[in-house]
């Protein structure tokens, strides 16, 4: 598209913003302090939405548009993955700068650990659905698994968290492959019914069982985690990290170092999964998404891969509830509920299976965007519901539908969506 | 081909099989001999595939042996292994409808076939993500025999290619490709021509050979045992064939001898008199 044509289209494009948000934007009806209503006139909030609209539809009407027309027939999907792969650096140095970003306040750390936690759990889920294409339902009773094992030996036996973190993984391990051994005969509709009802016995399990888990009271008072031993707290003692370091005690250094914690928690999920995937077994768990007869015919042990796949992501989901734990202090059987399976789920299948950046952009877009609405009230579940329509509408196979050879003889070329199989458990 | 001295590569011994009422299989005793092209053919309905999924392990036979004396001159008995351990014992297997893993690269598919070797290579799984094992030499060596068998299958242009975009008849090759990367004894094939035309045949016919005799790669010569429709190709490449009707064997023999045996004719093209 030539210049003069974008600029037009993106003219167009402005003048219609400019109509639909002037009454949406540009004039608010507020309450003055005597209790009578008044407009209150927002100019500059309504220059800025044109502006963005502008710039947003030129940059379509000259990078995106030709690209899609040269590219017309299918191989969209080698640019896609290029871009995907920028886009992940980039997401992944905003993630690592984020603390001292100016503006980023306390609200906006602990919303960024929520997310965090959620790209975790999503890409520990990406394993076992997205790679090995079994569809589990019951995902967070591993998050749960993890959370009540670190509360329950902080209480009982006074370890610590650095000690109870990888305990949680293996508990949570242990767990997947317990409920593994039985339930991985059984494939597609039948494992998930099976895997739901495992999430729901953990819970139930917990909330019933008061003697050792508070019951629906849940369990208080979980230690904080502390920087390699010092404790975060404002008294400013020599012992802890504060004083140790000479800082003034702030209530943020928690949060901070919370929210690095969660970030390399997830980034080793991220680093673990990208390795293993170029890897025998990683291979085998894609094949047996591909086709589980051919497998077997090639000599592969089905049920141990199978097995391999989810012990792996269940250990990753421990990992997330043990940090859950320390950072909430306070975790009760409410917390694990079956909505939590399926917004995990839902992350992983709007990212697109398999794949990494895409479910760490459904993450931020899910939890991020689910806060971003909180204004709307109930009309947020609608925001929501709608845009997962509108997503699933336009890109079938999730945000990032191409898959990534693992290993290539000359330049290896990203595999459209179509050729990939979703894998029937 | 074959001598008394050398074992016969796989002995089928009364194998019956038997699915609640049905007697899909009765009694059926074969050998395929080492170093030849076995046939296993007969009218639709006649229990083939069902002898060659008793053969691979995805039934288990009701009665009967099945055994396979390997390159090594190793035994195994078949019929008491589950499948996976009869692919590592040594027998690899197509399917009628093709079985290829869509999504990889044909390259990729051929690595899985090899997946034995290099997971332990991996010293599973553990050595290599902290990345103080061989396995970068096994992976080499393990892509530098499935470039060998895509160059025997003349699709090494289209080694990244995902599977699920060849053509129909590059898609058999590549398949049996792949059953060859397992580096079996026995290579069983179910129906390997059905859907290709006559140069594509041709092109099979001549790769099946070259695998019998083990020129098409450096891997050792492989004994095919193979299910076919396209009676063309059966009696051009195939050594010994063996013909099912009804679940039972009635004939077996070179394929010259096939061609006249009266009990073969009936059950293709029915009675000549009744009596």
């Amino acid at each position: 598209m030539a210049f003069s044509a974008a600029l037009r289209d993106a003219a167009k494009a402005t003048a219609i913003a400019f109509g639909l948000f002037v009454v949406m934007v540009g004039l608010r009806t507020d309450v003055s302090p005597t209790g009578a209503l008044f407009l209150r006139t927002r100019w500059t909030e309504l220059a800025m939405v044109c502006a963005l609209v502008f710039a947003g539809r030129l940059a379509i009407g000259l990078w995106v548009t030709p690209r899609f027309l040269t590219n017309a027939g299918g191989s969209l999907a080698a640019p896609l993955a290029k871009a995907g792969a920028f886009f992940g650096m980039g997401l992944l140095v905003v993630a690592v700068v984020l603390p001292a970003i100016p503006g980023i306040g306390r609200y906006e750390l602990d919303l960024a650990i929520l997310v965090l936690t959620y790209v975790m759990l999503g890409w520990g889920l990406n394993i076992v659905v997205g790679l090995a294409g079994l569809l589990d339902l019951g995902y967070v009773a591993f998050y749960a698994v993890g959370a009540y094992s670190y509360a329950l030996l902080a209480q009982y036996f006074g370890l610590s968290f650095w000690v109870c973190l990888p305990l949680a993984g293996i508990l949570a391990a242990f767990w997947g492959i317990l409920l593994g051994f039985p339930v991985l005969r059984l494939r597609g509709d039948y494992l998930a019914i099976v895997t739901l009802a495992f999430g729901e016995i953990i819970r139930i399990v917990l909330l019933n069982w008061v003697d050792l888990t508070g019951g629906p009271n849940g369990i208080s008072g979980i230690p904080r985690p502390t920087f390699f031993g010092l404790p975060f707290n404002m008294s400013g003692d020599p012992g802890t990290f504060a004083g140790f370091f000479g800082l003034e005690p702030s209530p943020t250094h928690r949060v901070v170092f919370l929210y690095y914690l969660i970030l390399c928690l997830a980034l080793l999920t991220n680093w673990v999964t990208i390795r293993i995937r170029r890897q025998p077994i990683g291979r085998a768990w894609e094949a047996l998404r591909e086709d589980e007869v051919a497998c077997r015919a090639l000599g592969i042990n089905v049920t141990n891969t199978k097995l391999t796949a989810f012990a792996l992501g269940a250990m990753f989901g421990g990992f997330a509830g043990a940090f859950f734990a320390t950072r909430q202090a306070f975790i009760s059987p409410e917390s694990f509920t079956f909505i939590e399976s399926a917004i995990i789920l839902a992350i992983v299948v709007l990212g697109g299976l398999g794949s990494q950046v895409g479910v760490a952009v459904a993450a931020i877009v899910m939890i991020g965007g689910f806060e971003l609405f909180r204004d709307l009230d109930e009309w947020r579940m609608l925001v929501f519901g709608a845009a997962m329509v509108i997503i699933m509408v336009l890109r079938p196979r999730g945000l990032v539908g191409s898959r990534t050879p693992t290993v290539a003889l000359g330049q290896k070329r990203s595999i459209g969506s179509d050729y990939v199989s979703e894998g029937r458990g | 081909m074959s001598t008394t001295l050398v074992p016969d590569i796989l002995s089928v011994e009364e194998l019956t099989m038997r699915f609640g009422g049905l007697l899909a299989v009765d009694r059926v005793s074969f050998e395929v001999p080492r170093g030849t092209i076995t046939a296993l053919i007969g009218p639709n309905g006649a229990g083939k595939t069902t002898v060659f999924n008793c053969i691979t392990g995805f039934y288990r036979p009701t009665g009967g042996a099945v055994r396979l004396t390997t390159h090594e001159g190793r035994e195994v008995i078949l019929n008491t292994l589950k499948d996976h351990n009869i692919a590592r014992a040594g027998v690899a297997r197509t399917f009628q409808n093709i079985r290829l893993f869509a999504g990889m690269t044909a390259l990729e598919n051929l690595l899985i076939a090899q997946h034995g070797p290099l997971h332990r290579a991996t010293g599973f799984g553990i050595g290599a993500l902290l990345g103080i094992s061989g396995y970068k030499a096994a992976e080499a060596a393990a892509i530098e025999r499935a470039a060998e068998w895509l160059r025997a299958i003349g699709l090494i242009a289209r080694a990244d290619d995902p599977a699920g975009s060849l053509p129909y008849g590059d898609q058999r090759r590549l398949e049996i490709a792949r059953a060859m990367c397992t580096g079996p004894s026995l290579l069983c094939l179910d129906e390997p021509a059905a859907g290709l035309n006559p140069r594509e045949s041709d092109d099979l016919a001549r790769l099946l050979l070259s695998i019998r005799d083990g020129t098409a790669t450096s891997a050792a010569p492989t004994s095919i045992l193979l299910i076919e429709h396209d009676m063309g190709i059966v009696m051009r490449i195939s050594d010994h064939v063996v013909v099912l009707d009804h679940g039972k064997k009635i004939a077996e023999g070179p394929p010259a001898a096939i061609r006249q045996d009266p009990h073969v004719i009936a059950a293709y093209l029915g009675e000549a008199e009744q009596e």
